[in-house]
């Protein structure tokens, strides 16, 4: 009995660092290889205070959360910016020098690591048995469990997933992606060094092995194996890896050493036999037992007013005492390399209008785009929106100051539903900001309210009654159109189209020309990307047209067609 | 005096530092043309190259020592049994694989990688037991000049060392088959265009590169010994040398930088411990990515590097 207590005890303990990792990678798409060596850390630390200086639990705990904590969020610095392949190496890197590091103190033991930790006492009594453990454990793990599922089922976590999914395209909607990724990775390694701690104090020894390479991919496995982004999965997981040593041991009755080797071989079949055969895990996200109760008496999605004509939803955009001229750019330069992309570009939104950008190939509009919405930086010139200068700020902060972009590839969040999709647009909302995740305060009103905001916007592109598809397996001119739900969400005063009609048959096309049309109605400012003349033509009221980098003509549609210079640059010379 | 002062006992101390650094170098230079040419071309995070290798030299010890094979013959076995596995790797697990996960791709490869190496070194040590075992055939003496020592070995295995990571040179950049390889690596979509069968090329990449390896894993193996897992270390050196030399470099550019590794290794261990000199590579891999990381910040991309590819990849499919 005591023997599957223990191996419970060991269960308990990893599930605090796979559940951990999941968040990290399941839900925020981060790839690490050092949660080991976060637990290292917190586990060295905290054993070497309790053996060396005789600290008490609590205390030694605290301090080795906190490190390993501090640790994660300066191994996130450099991590910001790396993505793929490169966070792989860099996170595998610091595992491995984290490992040699410890070893080479001799305070902490070397290689041998050091073997006296004093127990645990917890309200006057002394842990010693696995059946003590289980008191301190279960609670710890269901209080992790608990708080990963909040993260993870808040409006900051559906910001995690979108980073999972298009990093650019969630900085885009105003929300700043580094700032999360730095929460997250403090968080998920404070986490790692509790679960190293209570193994310290749990084995009653600290040693290299304990924290080596093979226990991150065991980790891993943990995780990959349950279900990425299901926390439920991870649980799953866990106890099956946890439970497969025992399983050689005593059932199939191998000796010790062979055990540990089938284990692992174990291991290694699982992950490769899951991966090619079940990608999503045990459990895919999503599937939770709360789900799946409900997938019996499933309650329509919240009945929306049918309206023959369906209003564009109010904003609050306070006209005031703005300029009338609510975006103006002075001479935009930006170079690649010898290239002149744009150049000397001046160029101005009207409050209230369509502006369309139009020109050849290689004109340079996308690149116009991307500078003013902060993707790229300009080499010279200045943006103004409603006055104030954005130059140069990156693109979540120029999103919240009023200006929004459309991609000309979509770009939706494959893996969220619609209705995420646009949720994620919606402004200003509390339960984004991790620090109000982690304080007890509800959030389901205030996430309520955004559902429902989303919904209109939905309602809006006539995509209401498709809410709780994933975006991804739309048809392209939907997601199309999920994604200007998205972008008319932010309530953004201005909005910059890429391309919003093009790769879609007629009838999207259409629809889209339509719900575009009506939105200066609403206040909103548009600025549109367009190769097809027909639809510009239809929409915009002043026409701008790129050549070589910068803005060559202006006018409305009728103006511009009688030029020769435009008709050259588009058709070439006719003559 | 001033050698004193900086910690070092005498100038032949720095010389065998050197010689060994070149002499390892050399090593972990060959390990990385293999590695980066399955990446370069192929795009696969191939981690299992960690058990490609420790494959080629563990199982030509045991058909050697268990099975009384000389030398040759179980070198080759091994080596084939490398090439064997790695284009396994890629035709049963990776490719069916990238194709499902399209933009996630490069992180379920890796993964299922992992898993691959895990299961793998683990197949070997219940197969055969876990312990290293000697390669034997090749006699090797010492070598003395000026002051310094290495083995007849060492030299035969700079002289491989260089002689492979040449040869691929010359076929990548003097025959046809190695110029349709470079197409593939440059641009997937038109090497379909004008005919190429990608499905070959990777199939021959993952041959070359694991034969690569292999060879690497052999001359290690005579060196001192071949054991199940001893291909986590080399794949780390694999990796380093080749994200700090660019993956898609020369293989003569790879062997270079390999050996600048070497160099830094063995001079950073006549101070340090060797536990440590092997952290100072990491280290300098640390740095160099740090490097990237901060030279982006600056230069105000906001896209992280590595999306880049994602971003290429859903472009493409919005046409």
């Amino acid at each position: 009995m005591t023997y599957w207590i223990d191996v419970l005890n060991q269960a308990l303990i990893f599930g605090v660092f796979a559940l951990s990792l999941n968040l990290l990678m399941g839900f925020a798409g981060q790839v690490s290889i050092a949660h080991a060596a976060f637990g290292a850390v917190g586990g060295y630390l905290a054993g070497y205070l309790a053996q060396e200086h005789g600290w008490a639990f609590g205390p030694a705990l605290a301090l080795g959360v906190t490190a390993a904590l501090l640790f994660g969020l300066i191994v996130s610095l450099p991590a910001l910016r790396l993505a793929g392949e490169y966070l792989i190496l860099l996170t595998l890197s610091v595992q491995i020098i984290t490992l040699v590091v410890i070893t080479s103190i001799s305070a902490l033991g070397g290689l041998q690591g050091l073997a006296a930790i004093p127990g645990i006492s917890l309200f006057g009594s002394v842990l010693l048995t696995p059946q003590d453990f289980l008191k301190l454990l279960v609670p710890v793990l269901v209080l992790v469990f608990l708080l990963m599922r909040r993260i993870a089922g808040s409006p900051a976590g559906r910001v995690l997933r979108g980073i999972r999914e298009d990093e650019l395209a969630t900085q885009s909607l105003g929300k700043d992606v580094f700032a999360y990724k730095s929460q997250v990775f403090a968080i998920t390694a404070g986490l790692a060094g509790l679960g190293g701690v209570l193994l310290v104090y749990y084995n009653g020894v600290v040693a290299p092995g304990m924290f080596g390479f093979s226990v991150s991919m065991t980790i891993i496995v943990m995780v990959i194996v349950g279900g990425s982004a299901n926390l439920y999965g991870t649980l799953v997981g866990t106890a099956l890896v946890v439970a497969s040593g025992p399983f050689f041991q005593k059932v199939i009755d191998l000796s010790l050493d062979k055990s540990s080797l089938a284990q692992l071989l174990a291991y290694g079949v699982a992950l490769v036999v899951v991966l090619r055969f079940r990608p999503q895990g045990l459990l895919p996200e999503g599937v939770t037992p709360g789900a799946l109760a409900g997938r019996m008496r499933r309650r329509p999605p919240a009945p929306i007013a049918k309206r023959a004509e369906r209003a564009v939803p109010r904003t609050a955009h306070a006209a005031g005492a703005v300029p009338a001229r609510v975006l103006e750019v002075r001479g935009l330069t930006k170079s690649f390399g010898g290239i002149r992309a744009v150049e000397g570009l001046d160029f101005s939104l009207e409050r209230g209008q369509i502006t369309g950008l139009i020109g050849p190939n290689g004109a340079g509009k996308t690149t116009v785009f991307n500078l003013l919405t902060g993707a790229l930086r300009p080499d010279h010139g200045t943006v103004l929106l409603r006055g104030r200068d954005i130059t140069g700020l990156p693109p979540h902060k120029i999103a919240r100051a009023g200006m929004v972009r459309s991609f000309q590839d979509v770009r939706t969040f494959a893996q969220l539903s619609a209705l995420e999709n646009v949720m994620m647009g919606v402004a200003g909302q509390r339960g984004e900001r991790m620090s109000v995740v982690l304080t007890p305060v509800p959030l389901g009103p205030s996430d309520r309210r955004t559902r429902q905001r989303a919904l209109e916007w939905l309602d809006f592109v006539g995509l209401a009654d498709r809410a709780h598809e994933p975006a991804g397996s739309m048809a392209f001119g939907e997601q199309k159109l999920v994604a200007l739900a998205r972008v008319l969400a932010t309530e953004a005063e201005v909005l910059l189209l890429d391309e919003p009609a093009s790769g879609v048959d007629k009838r999207w096309s259409d629809h889209m020309i339509e719900h575009i049309a009506r939105l200066p109605e609403a206040g909103r400012t548009v600025c549109i990307v367009e190769h097809n003349l027909h639809v510009v033509q239809q929409l915009a009221q002043k026409i701008c047209f790129m050549h070589e980098g910068s803005v060559t003509a202006e006018g409305t549609m009728a103006e511009l067609s009688g030029q020769e210079r435009l008709q050259e640059a588009y058709f070439g010379s006719m003559v | 005096m001033i050698l004193a002062f900086v910690g070092i006992d005498s100038g032949s101390e720095v010389l065998q530092a050197l010689v060994n650094g070149v002499i390892n170098g050399c090593a972990y230079g060959l390990l990385a043309v293999g590695f980066a040419l399955i990446l370069s071309v192929t795009g696969r995070f191939h981690f299992a190259y960690a058990f490609t290798y420790a494959l080629a030299a563990f199982l030509a010890a045991v058909l050697e020592r268990v099975y009384g094979l000389p030398l040759l013959p179980a070198a080759a076995a091994g080596l084939a049994a490398a090439a064997v596995v790695g284009v396994a790797c890629d035709t049963v697990v990776y490719r069916p694989l990238a194709e499902r996960a399209g933009s996630g791709a490069m992180l379920a490869v890796f993964v299922a990688s992992l898993g691959i190496v895990i299961a793998g070194e683990n197949a070997l040590s219940l197969a055969w037991g876990p312990g290293p075992r000697n390669l034997t055939g090749i006699g090797s003496r010492s070598i003395n000049v000026a002051g310094t020592t290495f083995t007849t070995l060492d030299v035969i295995s700079v002289v491989v060392s260089v002689g492979l990571s040449g040869a691929l040179w010359l076929l990548l950049g003097r025959s046809g088959f190695g110029r349709e390889i470079k197409a593939v690596r440059a641009n997937v979509q038109m090497s379909t265009a004008i005919g190429i069968d990608v499905n070959r090329i990777h199939t021959a990449v993952f041959i070359i590169g694991s034969l690569l390896g292999g060879v690497a894993a052999l001359l290690y193996g005579l060196k001192y010994a071949a054991s199940p897992d001893m291909g986590e270390n080399a794949v780390f050196y694999a990796l380093i040398v080749t994200f700090l030399a660019v993956s898609s470099s020369s293989p003569l550019r790879l062997l270079a930088v390999g050996v600048g590794v070497g160099l830094v290794e063995r001079t950073a261990g006549i101070w340090l411990s060797p536990q440590l000199s092997t952290g100072v590579v990491f280290v300098l891999l640390l740095a160099f990515l740090s490097h990237r990381s901060l030279r982006l910040a600056l230069g105000g991309r906001s896209l992280s590097i590595g999306a880049g590819r994602r971003w290429r990849a859903l472009r493409g499919v919005a046409g």
